[in-house]
């Protein structure tokens, strides 16, 4: 009676569909070319060993995604702790059920279909076998690495400064450390008993897992929640921006003191090194792809926790509505917050200069349209949202597409499309011959986000009134459990 | 005060509330009573416009509470722990209401010193954030956080529930208290029958979203209801 909406929510569970569907036919896709298309443009070199000595590099980046998203099914093992069944069953259930995870799909999707392929690239059964069980065994190994070091904050601290130092050696010092990990798959190939060494590991780190949960398994240890000393009184330095203080106050204490904003904070630094990617294969990409690029790298905030605003605050939304607040000051501080975030990035991402001061206009002018109009576009599609969210629980594997609905999924498109075609509309046409003019092309860019900011007394007032008339929609789907 | 006409709220032909007229006078301390489900909390819910009504209104000091938002400045409440910011120290949320109602951090730590009592030690200084208080003690900040900057309605869902004995005594007195010390529209809901109608002068009682009884609090109250629930 109280839970109406469901066609909406079974409209976002088909978008959700969709887009697992999505990550999973890249991922399988990616399986399947990336042998022969190796093959193709390394001829001299062997493929799988090319294969091999990114492998690292795959199981850093999944470590990272794992550590930040995945969550072992703890927590619904509390109901079964006062049946009688065996505290070693309930925690069997749990290890394997966390197996059947949709991050665990990655030997499936992505290493079977290249051993496949290796089979049909004349490699012997065994060793393509071997080399499947060997990755296999490793990411399903980071399963479990990921939850431990979870529970202890110094193992991720200590295997990020020691892959920080590796990547270094391996830059400066011209070692082969990371790369040379790759050489145990090599031999894997070589000799398919190899195998049995990440088994090995696999075995062990399962029974420690097991170990730790079983000696922690009750409401203080692994299933309870970990009670933080408050720190308080060290956000009076933002009294300085006066009325929306209030709010920025809250802001930031909410994402320090939340474990989901704070990792989607932490996360959003990542865009800063999506430029790499595009920025140093300059030659190879249009301008176009460039500004797209620019605009990632200084709005990794607005992407990443700005898509939720105001859903952050759901948890209390109705608290809020009832209060004697001004939802101007309210607005003005998630846009100064989004504003701060930005211009955060833009220094941090000085470094870029090194490709070239293009480059870096080109990243400022796409500061400054983030600054003036990607603020107010993101929390417009933030308005849209109408998915609560829980502040101190991580999320789960893809649920971050459920509070991601088909209407806010079109704010994306101004956010992306727009200052591509603010700047090669200009570019494009102001050309004087040339093949394209690019000052004024990031001039056009950079001046749409000034007219933003010239116009932010105007914008703010539409936004307050599209924000009153929501309050309704907004309580209602904030309040559903 | 407060005058709610023809009041209807329904989800998908249920009606789950239906009030034809329910006038409370200024200064008034009113008890909303019934089983679950009877309405109690939609009707908060609508005099704070968190949710819509089918049809009808609630005017509060002469502003319809649907169409305005001036009823905000003087008219607090707590209805359950969606009230409370979780991630925040007591202190914290206390000046952070505060500061919504335009008083300053030396007067809220004067106002919270009055009710140190009430606190019985358990809310200031204690180095932790909101969620990690027991539901009681939650209650607590919460309750006392409506009484900042002299609001002159005040919502209360449900205020005994989970308190502790002696809270619950001592949060009678404060009502007690306050009611007599300046004009207080008070509204509170409860499944405490005792405890409603010692505090309360005026009960009104609900049954699937009507109003089937509406009194003023007169000794034999308490024993009427008991009748009632019990048949």
């Amino acid at each position: 009676m109280r839970a109406p909406q469901l066609e909406a929510k079974l409209a976002i569970k088909i978008i959700m569909g969709l887009v697992v569907l999505y990550f999973g036919g890249v991922l399988l896709a990616a399986g399947i070319i990336i042998y022969p298309v190796i093959s193709k443009t390394v001829p001299d070199e062997d493929a799988i060993s090319v294969i091999n000595s990114f492998l690292v590099l795959i199981f850093i980046f999944e470590i990272i995604i794992r550590y930040f998203l995945q969550q072992l099914p703890v927590t619904e093992i509390k109901s079964f702790l006062l049946l009688s069944i065996p505290k070693k069953r309930i925690i069997k259930n749990v290890l394997l059920r966390s197996l059947i995870s949709i991050y665990n799909v990655i030997p499936i999707l992505f290493y079977l279909p290249i051993s496949i392929i290796m089979y049909f690239d004349d490699y012997a059964l065994e060793q393509t076998v071997a080399w499947w069980v060997s990755v296999t065994a490793f990411s399903l190994c980071l399963n479990f690495i990921a939850f431990l070091a979870n529970k202890n904050n110094k193992v991720f601290a200590s295997f990020v400064v020691i892959v920080i130092s590796l990547y270094t050696c391996e830059l400066y010092f011209d070692t082969e450390l990371l790369r040379a990990s790759g050489y145990f798959f090599d031999a894997v190939l070589a000799e398919p008993l190899c195998s049995v060494f990440p088994l090995i590991f696999l075995i062990v780190l399962y029974y420690s897992t097991f170990k730790f949960l079983k000696n922690n398994l009750n409401l203080e240890g692994a299933l309870g929640t970990k009670k933080q000393i408050a720190r308080a009184g060290r956000y009076d330095f933002l009294d300085v921006f006066g009325s929306s203080a209030l709010f920025l106050k809250n802001d930031l204490r909410l994402i320090v003191r939340n474990i989901r904003p704070r990792n989607i904070v932490l996360m959003s630094f990542l865009f800063l090194f999506y430029g790499l990617i595009f920025y140093t294969t300059q030659e190879a990409q249009s301008q176009e792809m460039l500004v797209f690029a620019s605009i990632f790298v200084s709005g990794g905030f607005l992407l990443t926790y700005g898509n939720y605003v105001p859903a952050w605050d759901s948890e209390y939304y109705a608290f809020l509505m009832a209060q004697n607040l001004s939802y101007k000051k309210y607005l003005d501080s998630k846009f100064r917050l989004m504003a701060f975030a930005v211009m955060f990035s833009t220094i941090l991402s000085l470094p870029y200069l090194y490709f070239g001061l293009d480059v870096y206009l080109m990243i400022l002018s796409g500061a400054f349209f983030n600054v003036g109009l990607g603020t107010w576009i993101t929390l417009y599609g933030g308005m849209l949202n109408k998915q609560p969210l829980k502040l101190n629980v991580k999320a789960k594997a893809f649920e971050n597409t459920q509070a991601f609905s088909g209407a806010q999924f079109l704010m994306v498109l101004p956010k992306m499309a727009l200052p591509v075609l603010l700047y090669t509309i200009p570019a494009r046409f102001l050309n004087y011959g040339y093949d394209i003019n690019h000052t004024a092309g990031i001039a056009s860019l950079a001046l749409s986000g000034i007219l933003g900011l010239v116009f932010k007394k105007q914008i703010l007032n539409l936004m307050v009134k599209l924000f009153a008339k929501d309050k309704h929609a907004m309580l209602k789907a904030f309040t559903q459990k | 005060m407060i005058l709610t006409e023809n009041l209807n709220k329904s989800y998908k032909n249920t009606i789950v509330l239906s009030i034809e007229k329910l006038e409370i006078k200024k200064g008034e301390c009113f008890g909303l009573i019934g089983n679950n489900g009877a309405g109690k909390t939609t009707f908060f819910s609508l005099l704070l416009d968190l949710i819509k009504a089918t049809s009808g209104s609630i005017t509060s000091n002469q502003i319809e509470v649907a169409k305005s938002e001036e009823w905000k400045s003087f008219t607090s409440a707590f209805i359950d722990d969606s009230f409370l910011i979780g991630y925040l120290t007591p202190e914290e949320y206390f000046y952070f209401v505060g500061e919504l109602r335009g008083i300053d951090k030396a007067s809220v730590d004067s106002f919270l010193e009055t009710y140190k009592d009430f606190f019985n030690d358990e809310i200031l200084n204690q180095n932790k954030y909101l969620r990690d208080f027991s539901k009681g003690n939650q209650k607590k900040a919460g309750l006392i956080a409506t009484f900042l900057g002299s609001p002159s309605v005040i919502i209360l869902d449900e205020p005994f529930a989970n308190l502790d004995p002696t809270t619950q005594i001592r949060l009678k007195q404060l009502i007690k208290k306050e009611t007599e010390s300046r004009e207080i529209t008070l509204l509170i809901s409860s499944h405490d029958l005792n405890h409603v109608t010692e505090v309360c002068n005026r009960i009104v009682l609900l049954e699937r979203g009507s109003v089937i009884m509406d009194k003023e609090t007169t000794s034999k109250t308490l024993q009427e209801l008991e009748v009632y629930f019990s048949a």
